[in-house]
């Protein structure tokens, strides 16, 4: 059939015409990724070493950069708020969207509403609906706060500040619970739909209530799902930087150390003070940790299928 | 052993797309515009950095009326909004019809970030740019992207002292790399109705501090329903803890801010007794200075003069009610005790020759004419402040229509001493964030006013002698 291909790669094996193939399909894409996204990668791990400002003479750094960040209060605080958001946001979202999903899973009526409604927040543009969380959480004018000194008899000066010290990060964590839990809801119902019912009959049969239905079919038939979710989550999480910004910009946008992140300190020291290769040590620190992390996770993973 | 080897490279391929979004910061600048430049001067890449004006353009130079034609092209913001640019391209056409400005807008939100990553490494093609803020201009001075202007400004005789002592604010080891060409200063808006309805005298032009805080605590009323602000603060730093560097003693750039503290005790207790609206609630709403001040129950405002030329627009156009805040005046700031009346903090807008323009002269030509005093009649036609303070740009301004009839008003725009917002160090990019930093937690009340001086000291140390 391909005679003439055949004929010109003539030196090469059957496998290696059939891989040829595989690549040229394949190139489009890794082009792409290899130029705009593994080329500035590689060059990022070396920047933290190195000292530069985008333009002038690149200098080496050694481990400066690294001990510096020791000394760094506005990195050791974007640090601690990064850690505290995850710890705070994976597991909470997790629990909400796989209690979300097993409702949602059961024949009620307008889930089809529901699980619209549950998701609507993912979808919807985040700048508004975080318009919408400040007014609600308005520190002297929200319904939230007005409820709290009307009902609850909370003194005004009392009145929690939703938006700045030490309360910041919970809003930040409680938005984001709200906000993705829709997301991961849907990938926990595909992972509900795709357990058998015979196994749920069969537990029914040898007189299993619902919680140990749910310890004992429900928990490990959705491990891999769980997984996922929890990589990803994490990921995410470690990534955060619009809700920071959107929910604790200053008045110049900037964010004080009770609600600095990591990538807001990065985007910060490279592209306002121009100190690609301090950012870029920085940005290693977030690098490891996510890794540290994920692979944690699969170890976990393959430790429990065994 | 090769799943183990899969499962890592999945992993990292997830991670990967975190790390790109950091990673990316070299390989941008060096993508950003490769397209060749079409100036008419023609083969350009052989010595891009040069500085040293090229023979071919310059010998024409002497017969200005056969020039040959030169496109220059220039970086600003906010083009459809801002009222000035068109205004001085076209008066320069007239003077120099053999020269064409280009425009590029880069916006006006992070400007100074845009413009710096464009002119990081090769392939921009701009002549010149304009210079919004002082850290800015300290990055851009310190990537080598704009030209020392001392030979050009020795060479045409310029008279910096015409610039009202800015120029020194901005000089770099003695060198200046930008020639500003709009100078704001900082002044107080009253809400004169409010005044007439509350009985009370006008503020004037030499007010002391604590008279300025009895004035504003006078006119304040709390009821719920009329409640009138007896001042207003922007979240921005400049609004409240400037106020402190007027003195001419202390500059942002020192290290130790304890004497900012008698400013924030004066600002947090407005904020306590309903003075002023809170921070927190600025922050929360986005409230901007404009609809403060617009809204009618705001008594006084300190802010930039620029706000004069919002104010004469939105009145005429009817967006801002005249019934709520069209009867309005300006004074000086206020000082504090023993300080002359009239030290203001001051903003300057200016221009800088980029060094990889091929055509510097004829940069430096409309940088000097538009920083010169006849680009000061064209901004002050639009309601701006040139700065280079003629007496004729003051009378275009203050006979502008809609500009307040009473002297005061009119005395209020001589300025005494000025004080740059951010004057150039090396440094001052980072320690204007370390600073923006605290002034919010102090703000907010996330620290005391002790506390956030000292984690300030501590901070801006730390940048200073690393």
């Amino acid at each position: 059939m391909f005679e003439g291909g055949i004929l010109m790669a003539k030196g090469l094996s059957r496998q290696a015409k059939r891989d040829m193939v595989a690549y040229s399909f394949i190139a489009p894409n890794f082009i792409g990724f290899a130029v705009f996204t593994l080329v500035p990668i590689v060059f990022a791990f070396a920047l933290a070493f190195l000292n530069w400002d985008g333009s002038n003479p690149i200098t080496f750094a050694g481990l400066d950069n690294f001990k510096q960040l020791g000394n760094d209060i506005f990195f050791k605080a974007a640090l601690k708020n990064t850690v505290i958001y995850c710890i705070g946001t994976v597991p909470l979202t997790m629990i909400a969207s796989l209690g979300l999903a097993i409702v949602l899973n059961q024949k009620v009526i307008g889930r089809g509403v529901f699980r619209t409604l549950s998701f609507f927040p993912y979808v919807a543009s985040l700048v508004a609906v975080t318009s919408v969380w400040k007014m609600l959480f308005h520190p002297s004018k929200g319904p939230i706060n007005n409820i709290l000194h009307t009902v609850f008899h909370v003194p005004v000066e009392q009145l929690p500040q939703w938006f700045s010290g030490s309360l910041v990060l919970l809003s930040m964590i409680l938005f984001s619970v709200w906000r993705f839990m829709g997301y991961y809801m849907v990938i926990y119902l595909a992972g509900l739909q795709g357990i058998s019912a015979e196994l749920y009959e069969a537990a029914s049969l040898d007189g299993a209530n619902t919680w140990q239905k749910f310890r004992y079919i429900t928990w490990p038939q959705l491990h891999s799902t769980t997984f996922f979710v929890v990589v990803m989550l994490t990921i995410n999480c470690f990534k955060v930087y619009d809700v920071a910004i959107m929910l604790a910009g200053g008045g110049s946008g900037e964010l004080t150390t009770s609600s600095t992140v990591l990538v807001y300190y990065i985007y910060q020291k490279a592209f306002i003070d121009w100190k690609l290769g301090y950012s870029s040590a920085v940005a290693m620190v977030l690098f490891l940790m996510v890794f540290v992390v994920t692979m944690i996770q699969f170890r976990g993973q393959k430790k429990y299928q065994s | 052993m090769k799943k183990k080897f899969l499962s890592i490279v999945l992993a990292a391929s997830m991670i990967v797309s975190l790390a790109g979004c950091s990673g990316s910061d070299a390989g941008t600048s060096s993508t950003t515009d490769q397209t060749p430049q079409t100036q008419a001067s023609g083969s350009n890449d052989a010595a891009p950095a040069e500085t040293t004006p090229t023979a071919e353009a310059d010998t024409p130079a002497p017969a200005d009326s056969n020039a040959e034609p030169v496109t220059l092209k220039w970086a600003i913001w906010d083009k459809e909004s801002t009222s000035y640019w068109q205004a001085l391209v076209d008066a320069y056409q007239k003077v120099a019809p053999n020269v064409t400005i280009e425009m590029v807008d880069l916006g006006s939100t992070d400007y100074m970030t845009v413009l710096a990553t464009e002119l990081s490494g090769e392939g921009s093609d701009f002549d010149v740019v304009t210079i919004k803020d002082v850290p800015g201009y300290a990055t851009l001075v310190q990537k080598n992207a704009i030209m020392s202007l001392d030979d050009y400004i020795a060479a045409d005789g310029i008279d910096l002292s015409k610039y009202a002592g800015t120029t020194d604010q901005i000089t770099v080891n003695g060198s200046l790399y930008e020639l500003p060409f709009r100078n704001d200063f900082w002044v107080v808006f009253y809400n004169k109705d409010l005044f007439d309805e509350k009985g009370v005298a006008y503020p004037t032009n030499d007010m002391t501090f604590d008279q300025y805080d009895a004035l504003a605590r006078e006119m304040t009323d709390t009821t719920f329903g009329s409640q009138i602000y007896g001042a207003h603060y922007h979240t921005w730093r400049s609004a409240v803890q400037l106020f402190s560097v007027l003195d001419g003693k202390h500059s942002i750039l020192d290290g130790e801010y304890e004497f900012m503290k008698p400013y924030y005790e004066m600002v947090l207790n407005q904020e306590k007794d309903g003075v002023c609206r809170k921070y927190t609630d600025l922050k929360a709403e986005g409230l901007h200075y404009s609809a403060a001040f617009s809204g009618g129950d705001v008594a006084m405002m300190n802010m930039g003069s620029w706000f004069i030329a919002t104010m004469l627009t939105n009145l005429e156009s009817g967006e801002y009610d005249s019934g709520l805040c069209g009867n309005w005046g300006i004074v000086k700031y206020p000082h504090a005790d023993g300080v002359e009346a009239g030290s203001t903090l001051g903003t300057i807008t200016g221009l800088s020759v980029t060094s990889v323009s091929d055509t510097p002269d004829e940069a430096w030509k409309f940088v000097k004419w538009v920083s010169g005093e006849e680009g000061a009649a064209v901004m002050a036609e639009t309601g701006n402040f040139p700065a280079i303070m003629t007496d004729e740009a003051m009378n275009i301004i203050t006979g502008l229509n809609g500009f307040p009839s009473d002297d005061t008003s009119k005395e209020a725009l001589t300025v005494s001493n000025l004080y740059l917002e951010v004057p150039y160090a090396e440094n001052v990019s980072e320690i204007n964030s370390a600073l923006d930093s605290y002034h919010g937690s102090i703000m907010s009340g996330e620290m005391s006013i002790d506390e956030g001086i000292t984690a300030m000291n501590e901070a801006v140390k730390a940048i200073i002698n690393p």
